[in-house]
Order: structure tokens, then C-alpha cells, then sequence
């Protein structure tokens, strides 16, 4: 059995994974996919309420398979598939490669139908609390009424972009029209603006919790104290210059050049190197055989969480 | 209540008030401050300054304007170096839909600003590339490093009126695998970065751009040898700025001292930038940045003293 058939790689034209955009055959497929999905979803919905943990638990699997496999699996090496031919096992590796990309997209795809569920979960819970006139139920109509009116704006703006402007015009304000200069203003007047300014607040937060809460109550707090005000001062180019250049002069007064080592920069990058970054490697290290774990006892089916009915 | 016993009850209106006045007032007054550029931030610039003109940069930019105070320094000082150096790039998001027209908006400015300067103006679709965004950071990069080709396809890019395949452009003509790169540059505020180094940083050179809270996570990296250079927050946008007002192991006028100095890659000289702006954005904030970092070092200091004052006055009454 030749499995090249199947590879992309091998076919600079069609194969399983690709048809040519508008082709006949890619029609059909998108035809076929459609009753397909529908189809499934329909069957899905059918499937009784003890099988559906394992439905979830086969595609969780079936959608890691290729990942785990591209992984263990060894990499065949470049070649021409068009005249040589693969022996079995870098057969399987071409097709483990090639099935990469279709799984990466169909995750881009479900990802992109999260916003759907988002946005239509967003828009009922929301319409429900109008209905009901629940309370605050004001907020949820500003909500809608934003959301509605970014939308359309949004789209507009794209459409006039896309479709009505070929030489790229609308780069230039004066050219803009209704719907680009609506979008400016919610987008980049209201939007970006409040989306920075919610940012900013931390700062304030920041001082706050600096002058009430940050205590030197024990020998560790006086550390951190002690290495957070070396880091910070070493932020401020004006004292690290002109510390800089006093630890270089005492240095050359006096012929000791272990005083070097106190100089704001040095500190600080002595405290990277020999503290902070080992410390970030073993907590990454841990996060990752944590993620690790959990990924394979989630692939496995073996995490109850999440995979209920 | 003496005085001690009163700062330790003071109103938080009162330090919002305080950080208002000095932090505004400082953006009122760029200086240039001399600086030392972090070792991190050193790489970046002199692996930037190395780079072939003949192969693509590509650029994940992950940032929105929650970050700007240091993202869009960032990624401006990365625009006027690569537009200095005549290098082609492309740019895209994986991390926030909103982020491809936060990019779109700092490119349009600096090609202005260019072109005011009667520089270079960059052209999409002939020296840049625009493809948007990609759900799904970690699929869109292990696609990316499996194969670009395939994990672009479809997109389109507007060159003179006419809609054109991407790899049909002169930015990607040439480009068959993520090696035919130059090097790949991730501006971001989160970690998306940990997400492109993971899946990408065996075939080809990646450096960052990144904000303060995410700096010290990527470092291991740089340590490691896994990112190519990295600035880092606020400072290391200054320090961009800086070397490429005055290079690195430069000596003005060919004598004294380099005002930027570096015994990293073989403590050979980095030319500075010679046209366009040089200190910009991160030279007008970095002065905000001390006085903040003042106020803030201040508050402790004075928030440990009255604790201490209190306990004391406490102390002596019992």
C-alpha cells in the first residue's frame, strides 16, 4: 500500500487533505462536510447521557493522536516523494506530518466558533435580563446597544476597505466616509483609549499596596525587600550612571577593582542571573511536568473534570 | 495621633492624587538619560543590526494598547530599525484579534513620520505583509514550523488594486519553510512568546519584545540561548533607543569612551541608526518611569517607618 497518495507533500495539486479552491471537488466536499457535520450533530445529540463521557474522551484522543504521534514518531528525512518511494515507516511519518496542518486548522476553527457560542451566550443571558427587566438591567442594554452598533460599524468599515477601495485610498483620513470615521472614533478614540486606561489603574493599586501592605515583617520580607529595591533602582538610568561612575572612581583611587562589582548594574545582574532566573527555570520546570501530567491524564481520559456528561 | 499614626491612615485619594501630579508632570520633560543597556536588550539590538536584507522578518505582534505605555515603544523602535535597514517583514497576531490593527495604526504613523523625514515609505504588500489574526497560538505556530506554506495558505495581500497570494509577493517569494526567514520577533505583553520559542525556536532565531510583568519569565530563555536578545519593559524600549542613537562600543568622534559599552559578541562596534528618529517614546516616558519608581520605593520606605514609629509610640504607652 502506498500511502503517499494521501500526502500533501507529494501532490502539489489535490489530495485528501486539499482540493482546489473552486473546483468541482471542493464543492462536493463542502457539501458532503455540511451533511457530515449536521449529520454528527444530529447523532450526537441522540447519543445517550452514559456515552457521551466517552465520545468526549475519543475525539480529546483523536485530536491529540497526531501531536503525540508527529512527536515520537521519527521525522523522515526531505525527499523527492515523486521518485523515490518512502519505505513504510517513513510513509507513516510523511502522513503523521502531513496531518499537522489540517488538525491545527480544524483547532483554528473551533477556536473561531468559540466566539460564535460566546457571542450568542452573550447576547441571551443578556436579552433574558432585559426581558425580565432583572436588576441592573440597564447595563445589559448598553452592553447590547455597544456591542451592536461596534458590529456594524466594524463590518462597514471592512467591507468599504475590502471591496469599494482597491487602491487603498481610505490609508488617508481625508478619503475616510461615514463608516471608516465612526469606527476610528469607537475603535481607536473610545475603545484603545478605555482599554489603556483600565490598565493604568494598577498603578494606583500598585502605590497603594506598596505604602499599606508591603511590610518588613520577617528575615525573607527584608530579602525581597532588600533584592526588589537593588532591581528597581537598577531601572533608573540617572543613578546607575552616576553610581556607576563613582564605584569606577573609587576603583581607580584606591586600585580595588573587587569595588566593581558594586555597582547598581552589576547587582542587578548578578541577582538575575544567580536568583531570579534559576528560580523561574525550577518553577517552569515544575508547571511543566504539571501540565504534563494533566495533559496525559486528560488525552487518556483519565481526568474526570471536563469530560462529564 | 502623631504624625506617623496619620500617614499610616491616610486617605488612598490622597497617593492616587500624589501619582497623578508627578507622573503627568514628567511626561512634560523628556530627557536623555545616560544609560546602561541591559545585556538583554544589547543582544537584541546587535542581532538586529546583523540581520540579512535579503530575508523576511516575521513579527508576532501579540500587544494591544493595554500595554502601550511599553509595548508600542517597542514595537516602534522595531519598525524604524528594520525601515533603516531596508529589511522586508511580515506581522500577524496569535494572541488578541484586536492586536493586527493596534500594529496597523503604529506602521501608518511611522511611515508618516518617514515620510515627513523624506525617507523611505514602507508599502504593504511590497515591503510588508499584513496577514491579520490566527486563533490558537499553539496550532498557528506548530503549523508555522511544520509548514509555512501550508499554515498560510489561502491568505491574500492588495499590491497596486490587485489582490495577490501572499508567497506571490517580493516579501515572501522566496520564502518555502519558517528557515527562509531571517529571524522572528514576538511583541507581546502575555506568554505567547513561551508558546512561539516551544514549537519554533529549533528553525529559526527568535528574539522578544516584552512587557515588565513577562520579562523575568523569558529570561531562562535568554540565559538558555532558546531567544536570540530580549528587551524588557519600559528600560528596555529606553535602551533600544539609546544604542541606536549611539550604537554600541561607538566612540564619538573616534576617541574616549563609548557611551554604550559591551563586551558581548566579541566587544565588536554596532553602528547606530543614521536616519529617521532615533529617541522617541521611551525617552519621553523614561523619566515618568523614575519619578514613579521614586514615589513608589518612597511608599514603602514611609509605609515601614510609620509601622515601625506606631509600634514604638504603642510600646512606650504600654
Amino acid at each position: 500500500m502506498n500511502l503517499t497518495q494521501w500526502l500533501p507533500l507529494a501532490q502539489t495539486t489535490e489530495n485528501f487533505w486539499r482540493k482546489m479552491p473552486g473546483s468541482t471537488d471542493l464543492y462536493i466536499w463542502l457539501g458532503v462536510g455540511l451533511l457530515l457535520g449536521f449529520g454528527i450533530l444530529f447523532l450526537l445529540s441522540m447519543v445517550p447521557s452514559h456515552l457521551r463521557r466517552w465520545v468526549v474522551v475519543t475525539f480529546t484522543f483523536l485530536a491529540g493522536l497526531p501531536y503525540v504521534l508527529a512527536y515520537l514518531w521519527p521525522k523522515p528525512i526531505a525527499m523527492d516523494v515523486a521518485t523515490q518511494l518512502p519505505n513504510p515507516g517513513e510513509q507513516v511519518g510523511f502522513l503523521i506530518n502531513a496531518a499537522i496542518d489540517p488538525v491545527g486548522k480544524l483547532t483554528n476553527i473551533l477556536q473561531g466558533f468559540l466566539l460564535g457560542v460566546g457571542i450568542f451566550s452573550l447576547l441571551r443571558v443578556h436579552s433574558m435580563k432585559i426581558k425580565r427587566k432583572a436588576e441592573n438591567y440597564g447595563f445589559s442594554m448598553v452592553l447590547i446597544v455597544c456591542f451592536i452598533t461596534m458590529a456594524t460599524v466594524g463590518f462597514g468599515d471592512w467591507t468599504t476597505r475590502t471591496f469599494q477601495d482597491p487602491q487603498g485610498l481610505l490609508n488617508d483620513p481625508v478619503n475616510w466616509g461615514f463608516f471608516n470615521r465612526a469606527n476610528d472614533l469607537l475603535f481607536e478614540g473610545i475603545y484603545q483609549q478605555m482599554d489603556a486606561a483600565m490598565f493604568s489603574m494598577i498603578a494606583f493599586f500598585i502605590l497603594s499596596a506598596a505604602f499599606r501592605a508591603f511590610r518588613i515583617r520577617s528575615v525573607e520580607a527584608t530579602v525581597m525587600m532588600a533584592s526588589a529595591l537593588i532591581l528597581m533602582l537598577n531601572l533608573m538610568g540617572a543613578l546607575t550612571f552616576v553610581w556607576g561612575n563613582a564605584i569606577d572612581g573609587l576603583a581607580a583611587q584606591t586600585g580595588n577593582t573587587f569595588l566593581l562589582n558594586f555597582k547598581l548594574t552589576e547587582m542587578a545582574n548578578w541577582l538575575r542571573s544567580n536568583m531570579q532566573i534559576p528560580a523561574i527555570r525550577a518553577i517552569d520546570f515544575g508547571v511543566g511536568l504539571g501540565a504534563l501530567a494533566m495533559g496525559l491524564r486528560l488525552w487518556l481520559g483519565l481526568e474526570r473534570g471536563g469530560v462529564s456528561a | 495621633m502623631n504624625f506617623w499614626e496619620k500617614a499610616q491612615k491616610v486617605d488612598r485619594r490622597v497617593l492616587y492624587a500624589i501619582l497623578i501630579f508627578f507622573v503627568c508632570g514628567g511626561l512634560f520633560f523628556p530627557a536623555t538619560i545616560p544609560v546602561d543597556p541591559d545585556p538583554s536588550s544589547k543582544s537584541f539590538y546587535s542581532e538586529i543590526k546583523k540581520l540579512n536584507p535579503e530575508k523576511v522578518v516575521l513579527i508576532q505582534s501579540d500587544w494591544t494598547n493595554s500595554t502601550r505605555g511599553e509595548s508600542m515603544g517597542h514595537f516602534e523602535n522595531l519598525m524604524r530599525l528594520l525601515m533603516s535597514q531596508n529589511i522586508k517583514f511580515v506581522f500577524y497576531s496569535a494572541a488578541d484579534p484586536v492586536a493586527p490593527q493596534v500594529a496597523r495604526t503604529v506602521i501608518t504613523r511611522i511611515n508618516k513620520e518617514r515620510e515627513g523625514q523624506g525617507l523611505r515609505v514602507y508599502k504593504a504588500g511590497v515591503d510588508y505583509l499584513d496577514l491579520g489574526y490566527f486563533p490558537n497560538a499553539e496550532a498557528t505556530n506548530t503549523n508555522m514550523g511544520n509548514n509555512l506554506r501550508e499554515a498560510w495558505k489561502g491568505r491574500k495581500a492588495r499590491v497596486d488594486g490587485r489582490e495577490v497570494d501572499i508567497f506571490a509577493t517580493p516579501v515572501l517569494g522566496n520564502v518555502k519553510k519558517i528557515e527562509d526567514a531571517g529571524m522572528m520577533i514576538v511583541v507581546t505583553a502575555s506568554a505567547s512568546i513561551d508558546v512561539a520559542i516551544q514549537r519554533l525556536a529549533k528553525r529559526v532565531p527568535i528574539m522578544g519584545l516584552v512587557t515588565g510583568v513577562v520579562g523575568p519569565g523569558v529570561l531562562p530563555f535568554y540565559q538558555s540561548g532558546q531567544l536570540k536578545g530580549v528587551a524588557i519593559g519600559l528600560k528596555g524600549v529606553y535602551d533600544v533607543e539609546y544604542m541606536m542613537a549611539n550604537g554600541i562600543n561607538v566612540k564619538p568622534g573616534g576617541e574616549g569612551k563609548a557611551k554604550v559599552e559591551w563586551d558581548g559578541n566579541n566587544g565588536a562596534e554596532v553602528p547606530p541608526v543614521t536616519e529617521g528618529k532615533t529617541l522617541a517614546r521611551g525617552q519621553q516616558y523614561y523619566g515618568t518611569l523614575h519619578v514613579a519608581l521614586v514615589l513608589l520605593i518612597l511608599a514603602v520606605v514611609m509605609g515601614n517607618v510609620s509601622m515601625f514609629m506606631a509600634r514604638r509610640r504603642q510600646g512606650e504607652e504600654a
